[in-house]
């Protein structure tokens, strides 16, 4: 490791909010898979790491019925993976987990992590997306809750101030006969980055929602397209209707060292196609 | 300081000069009590200070899984992991799977079995699988894929690790109950 860095592991909330206060510059330890990365070829230089896995909030994972899910920051992915009610209850989010990365990787990245990181293709964005998530700030001046559809910036950028840290987020709960999948296409099977990421949910009312990852500079929730298939039966015509229409809110770089946008393009109609498929073949049964 | 620091791919380890903090922690059923930079990477604090050269670097991104211990009973990129962070954490390296100098029976599949050829994954391969057996004494073929999904072999072309694992969960069922 080459950047310098004094490093610091408070056993509470408070403890880490007033050292985040006191010291501008501190970078928030989790899982550790991104930070460390950068920190290795000196593309962050941070003077203060602040390790958030000693404190009690972000070590909890609870579901309240009628209420929902909260997954605190240092909650692993593969505790997602490993959990059955989750996969019972927000199945395009289990769907997901097992998808980021290797498992090595999901030993320590964190579901929290995977979103302050902001990388436009966070696999965990869309189906946080499309469940309406909310994620719990905390800071020195008071707590404040920040729907997850609001709280990306840009390419790496969130809503987060320099003194504030996420708690965890909070995951409404669903009704029964909710359902979701989540398809990604990546270059390999296994261990790669995702060229679309595509979460698509049904709710019991058959409102259709969905969420689109790695094809803009943040992940993406479709408000306006689900406005517009609002009622509508899905049939094979409207799913090639959705196809051509989602182009219209993608906008893929040209350049990516992964896959040209025109393969984007392609692809995230395939898994549109491949997802409602699958959705409607899970209601059947 | 080395010249080599704004080196994008340095493999180097570099001496923060920051003040030292003590870490507490076992290492294949030892303690150990040392004062270290706080920048140091578990796997260098194993390789450089304990010496256990078994733990490979490969990319030093979480990428390959050459580095691959089990703390706490969880497989880990040591190279991802802060030593600081190992804090009182219970370490198994390579080094810790043989017992009395004889291999165990998973190292013994996979040297039946061929499961390498140059060598260099296969500690990390061998944690993974460690892991794996310890929390699914009877995987699928898929369950092995994806244990080791985050070991790269550019040799063997994974067949035969599989089989190794496959072999080494069976005798392990039938010698170890």
């Amino acid at each position: 490791m080459l950047s310098k860095f004094a490093y610091y592991k408070p056993e509470s909330l408070e403890e880490a909010l007033s050292y985040l206060e006191k010291n501008p510059r501190t970078r928030i330890l989790a899982g550790g898979t991104d930070i460390m990365l950068l920190l290795r070829r000196n593309v962050e230089i941070c003077e203060h790491l602040l390790n958030i896995k000693g404190i009690p909030e972000a070590n909890t994972m609870s579901y309240t019925p009628n209420e929902g899910l909260f997954i605190g920051a240092a909650i692993t992915v593969n505790e997602i993976c490993e959990d059955v009610g989750i996969r019972k209850r927000y199945p395009s989010l289990s769907g997901a987990a097992d998808n980021l990365a290797s498992y090595q990787i999901r030993n320590r990245a964190t579901v929290v992590g995977n979103i302050c990181n902001a990388s436009p293709g966070a696999d965990l964005a869309a189906p946080l997306l499309v469940y309406d998530a909310k994620v719990h700030i905390a800071s020195t001046e008071g707590n404040r809750i920040v729907e997850i559809n609001e709280f990306f910036a840009g390419v790496k950028k969130t809503v987060l101030k320099e003194n504030e840290i996420v708690t965890g987020v909070f995951i409404p709960d669903v009704e029964l006969g909710d359902n979701s999948v989540y398809l990604r296409k990546s270059r390999i099977k296994g261990h790669d980055l995702c060229n679309v990421g595509l979460a698509l949910r049904l709710t019991p009312e058959k409102r259709l929602l969905m969420a689109i990852a790695a094809v803009s500079t943040t992940p993406l929730r479709l408000t306006e397209l689900e406005k517009s298939v609002e009622g509508k039966e899905i049939t094979p015509e409207l799913a090639d209707w959705i196809v051509e229409e989602i182009k219209k809110y993608m906008n893929p770089r040209p350049n990516s060292v992964r896959s040209s946008a025109e393969y984007r393009y392609h692809i995230a109609g395939v898994l549109i196609k491949r997802g409602l498929k699958k959705l409607l073949e899970k209601e059947a049964n | 300081m080395c010249n080599h620091n704004r080196k994008k791919d340095c493999f180097e380890y570099v001496d923060s000069q920051l003040p030292r903090v003590p870490l507490e922690l076992v290492v294949n059923g030892e303690k150990v009590y040392e004062l270290i930079d706080p920048t140091m990477t578990l796997l260098d604090f194993l390789r450089n200070n304990l010496k256990l050269f078994g733990t490979k670097e490969g990319c030093g991104e979480g990428e390959c899984g050459a580095c691959t211990v089990i703390m706490n009973n969880k497989t880990v990129n040591s190279c991802l992991v802060l030593a600081v962070e190992a804090q009182e954490a219970d370490i198994l390296t390579i080094e810790g799977l043989s017992k009395g100098g004889e291999l165990s029976i998973l190292q013994q599949e996979f040297i039946k079995h061929d499961a390498l050829q140059c060598g260099f994954c296969t500690p990390g391969m061998l944690m993974s699988a460690r892991a794996l057996l310890d929390r699914n004494p009877d995987p699928t073929v898929e369950k092995i894929k994806e244990g080791i999904s985050g070991n790269f072999c550019r040799c063997t072309g994974y067949q035969s690790v599989i089989d190794a694992v496959l072999s080494a969960a069976k005798r392990e069922r039938e010698e170890l109950r």
